[in-house]
């Protein structure tokens, strides 16, 4: 028998317990924790099964037609989303009579290592392939391959030159100035080919370095151009389960990190570790016992390296979140500088602001005071390997089995040894933000996106009925925003969506621009699933005006032309006009070519309306959509809109959402909105008659206005 | 300026009512479904939503009373001034909307991929168990509630308390300690 599963881990009085809540195909409800059954409900009993989100938990409860609730159980913030699987599959029942067969997976888990996918990643953070990751940076690294690989080669080639210099140095000494034979010319001819050495290793260092630049900030932009293509393509429900600053981030500041890594990190791996090889090969060549004490000291050395940098790092991270508390508080006040001078509160903004920089000076003094007391210390345990060499070096010279020139060959290349070191110990942090920074992006650019278009898509005209069949929807699969929304709406018709905040208005105009895609049920144009139809192409033949209007920073001329790129001037004159915009446009300096947003001309709340009306309306929209369109105006500028409105509706289908209900008096129809569901439907007159919700929201406001008349 | 602030804070009381409940005339009693109901008035709401309004400083005073479909009934001034057959049932539905677990170890912290994964032994009323968790933005996820209380919030909208980070062990303070700020 199927059986849908629910596993709670709160008993009723909020202890930890392994529970479980079944729902099966014979509509029953039964919830047991170990192996006693707690409650057994059926589900011809029931209304509905709600999730009530708590703080840091909820419960699933049941609406029995009797008029009582029954408590089902309680879990933690954990469990919320699988909980909300489970009241969709018994409402699904209780609506249908059927049952719907449960979701495979209640919750992602890691194939792996079975822990619980992290909300918002589709990778486990424990175990995402670190290799796969990187050969996927270096695949899209390919097209610039030509350039970073033999730039990194000739990198390479000049260090190694640098490396030249110490065996020079011994040559010099050993066989021209101890035994002091040398002549003037082998010594300046040796003295030139160090230079020599020195100077191409900073010629070819300079040119492939150069290249090597310039190849990764090309990668960096083509994967930021990947993200943000990425982006542009996703669905709004994709893209609001995260935020913008997130997103922002991922375009910006992550493609950012792995091109530093690649440019950087990648290069100096590569150089340092290629070095680190031909020096202790060198070394190993000249003198294996010499060697060894070299590097006897190396892996103390590194331990030690490591335990300090994370210790700095952690100081330093406290001081650079301090820094940007400081920032914080001084970006909020000097935005919000008129509320503080019309409060009063500038002594009190000054304490605060005060007491921020005195922790971030004590802070700082106190990494200072550390890392002036720490670092010579440092050095000095970092130059052991330098007394060792020295004393038993010294040692072997006096014995006579020694070279001088050998010792000073030592000395120098230690530097190259232990100077990498430091680098070499932080090189994991680096990889790890590098990783962390590679997933992201390409979480980005894997993610599927949830409005999808089919591959042959009926795009029939949209100027035909609409119909909205059996639709229920949620933002979150436990909160229902609406439910089984039956609705037809006639061509050419006027329909008014009115209702308190967050009745379900907007979300039903959103669902109509398919932004979301329905969990039951369907919407239709012209009797096809909007899910057919092509999303663009919905989108182009339907205008929407919103309440908060986005203007981009531009003309007006291009914002009106926004919703038709290559419209004719007489296009853009003409949708300006019909939006009643034409005029203030024309008492401007520069008419249509007037430069409006952050840095431009201002204009008032009525005007950017009516420009967003325009834009909506030059691509002649076989639908309308006014969402709160003239919420935010006063009176006078809701009537000149108003009035262009009413000429632009004239033939589209129009659907309005408004919570001034006088607005929507020219409406055919008014749907009222309650929790969710119709409530209401009917003209003006009608549901005035009626005297239910809609005549109740009618007094009110009238009240309040009157309330206004009288002050 | 304490006495200005007295008679200025009293005469917006005095105009504003903002709907202390009378508790004499008011009872909190179990529903046979597991919920919290109220006799107020004359009016019997089977199914009570309680609210904190200062939950961080006064736990237990300013507590809303909504019916279910989200209306207030009125605020209850303190706990305290209920009877104690009646503290335990508003108590106990308190405690059952507001879970935040109190931390008593912190077994590990890992950073990863931009999350921060802790081990964690947590517990309520004396039972300890372990709870793994993932924390994003550390910096607005793992705060200060006062000079020595602490709030961890994770990825699924969880809520965990360091009741004293004085009185947490040096192991666990020095694994949190680099996300303290």
């Amino acid at each position: 028998m199927n059986t849908h599963k629910f596993y709670y881990d709160l008993d009723l009085t909020m202890k930890p317990v392994d529970g479980v809540l079944t729902f099966d195909e014979r509509g029953q409800i039964c919830s047991r924790i170990g192996g006693n059954e707690l409650l057994s409900i059926s589900a011809e009993n029931i209304n509905e099964v709600a999730v009530l989100p708590g703080v840091g938990c909820g419960l699933l409860l049941s609406k029995m037609k009797d008029g009582s609730e029954i408590l089902l159980c309680r879990f933690t913030m954990s469990y919320m989303r699988a909980a909300g699987e489970f009241s969709k599959v018994v409402n699904f029942y209780v609506q249908t009579k059927q049952y719907a067969a449960p979701d495979e997976e209640e919750r992602p888990v890691c194939e792996k290592c079975s822990r619980p996918l992290v909300e918002g990643m589709s990778v486990c953070i424990f175990c995402y392939n670190r290799i796969g990751v990187l050969k996927r940076a270096l695949q899209l690294m390919r097209p610039f391959a030509g350039k970073i690989i033999p730039a990194e080669l000739f990198m390479t080639v000049s260090s190694v030159l640098y490396l030249l210099v110490p065996l020079f140095s011994r040559i010099i000494i050993d066989e021209h100035l101890r035994p002091m034979k040398g002549t003037f010319q082998q010594l300046l001819l040796l003295a030139g080919a160090m230079f020599l050495a020195r100077a191409l290793g900073e010629v070819i260092f300079i040119l492939s370095s150069r290249v090597f630049n310039e190849a990764s900030i090309q990668y960096a932009n083509h994967l930021r151009n990947l993200a943000y293509e990425k982006i542009q393509k996703l669905s709004l429900g994709s893209l609001s389960k995260r935020t913008p600053g997130d997103l922002i981030r991922r375009v910006m500041e992550d493609t950012t990190t792995v091109k530093e890594f690649i440019s950087d990190g990648g290069r100096w791996a590569v150089e340092q570790t290629i070095i680190f090889l031909v020096v202790f090969i060198i070394l190993l060549l000249t003198n294996y016992k010499l060697t060894l004490l070299v590097f006897l000291p190396v892996p103390v050395v590194s331990i030690a390296l490591s335990r300090f940098w994370r210790f700095i790092h952690i100081r330093y991270e406290r001081q650079w979140r301090k820094n940007s508390k400081c920032q914080g508080i001084l970006h909020d006040i000097i935005k919000g500088i008129r509320t503080v001078k019309s409060f009063g509160k500038e002594d009190m903004e000054i304490e605060k602001f005060a007491k921020a920089t005195r922790e971030l000076a004590e802070v700082s003094s106190d990494n200072e005071t550390l890392w002036a007391r720490l670092f010579p210390s440092l050095t000095f345990f970092t130059g052991i390997g330098e007394f060792l060499v020295l004393y038993y070096g010294g040692y072997r010279i006096l014995d006579g089995t020694l070279s001088f020139g050998v010792l000073v060959q030592f000395t120098m290349y230690i530097t190259y040894i232990y100077a990498p070191l430091r680098w070499f110990v932080s090189f994991p942090r680096w990889l790890a933000d590098a990783m962390t920074s590679m997933v992201k992006i390409f979480e980005i650019l894997d993610e599927e996106p949830d409005i999808k278009s089919i591959p042959e898509p009926k795009n029939v005209p949209l100027a035909g009925k609409i119909a909205f069949e059996g639709v229920t929807f949620g933002y979150k699969s436990y909160e229902p925003v609406l439910r089984d929304i039956n609705l037809e709406i006639k061509p050419g018709e006027m329909i008014g969506i009115v209702g308190r905040s967050g009745a379900g208005k907007s979300t039903m105009i959103n669902l109509l621009m398919r932004l979301y895609d329905p969990v039951q049920g369907r919407i239709r144009i012209n009797g096809i699933d909007i899910r057919d139809m092509s999303p663009e192409y919905l989108h182009e033949n339907i205008g929407v005006v919103f309440q908060d209007t986005f203007l981009f920073a531009g003309t007006i001329y291009d914002n009106i032309a926004y919703g038709k790129p290559g419209a004719t001037p007489a296009e853009v004159i003409a949708a300006a006009k019909a939006a009643n915009a034409h005029d203030f446009i024309m008492q401007t300096a520069d008419g249509y070519n007037t430069i409006i947003g952050e840095s431009g001309h201002s204009i008032s709340g009525g005007e950017r309306q009516r420009l967003a009306i325009a834009r909506a309306i030059i691509k002649n929209p076989s639908i309308l959509i006014l969402d709160e369109a003239t919420s935010s105006l006063d009176v006078e500028t809701e009537s000149i809109i108003q009035d262009s409105l009413n000429r632009i509706v004239q033939g589209r289908t129009t659907i309005a959402i408004a919570h001034r209900l006088s607005t929507l008096k020219n409406a055919d129809r008014l749907i009222v909105l309650e929790n969710g569901r119709i409530a209401e439907s009917g003209t003006h007159v009608e549901l005035l008659k009626k005297r239910g919700i809609y005549y109740r929201l009618v007094m009110a406001q009238r009240q309040t206005s009157r309330l206004a008349e009288s002050g | 300026m304490e006495t200005a602030r007295k008679v200025s804070e009293s005469s917006l009381t005095l105009a504003i009512d903002i709907g202390i409940l009378d508790l004499k005339k008011a009872e909190f009693y179990e529903t046979p479904g597991g919920f919290t109901g109220l006799r107020y008035e004359g009016k019997d709401y089977d199914r009570i939503i309680l609210r904190r309004a200062l939950p961080i400083g006064h736990p237990m005073e300013y507590i809303s009373v909504a019916d279910k479909d989200n209306k207030e009934i009125g605020i209850i001034r303190s706990l305290a001034e209920l009877s104690e057959e009646q503290y335990a049932i508003v108590a106990a539905e308190l405690e059952s909307r507001y879970y935040s677990p109190t931390v008593h170890e912190i077994k590990s912290v890992k950073d990863k991929l931009g999350y921060v994964y802790m081990e964690l032994v947590i517990g309520r009323d004396g039972a300890k168990y372990a709870k793994n968790c993932a924390v994003k933005d550390v910096s607005r996820n793992i705060r200060m509630l006062d000079d020595d209380r602490l709030a961890i919030f994770d990825v699924d909208g969880n809520r965990y308390i360091i009741q004293s980070l004085s009185g947490l062990d040096k192991k666990s303070l020095k694994r949190l300690e680099p996300y303290l700020f």
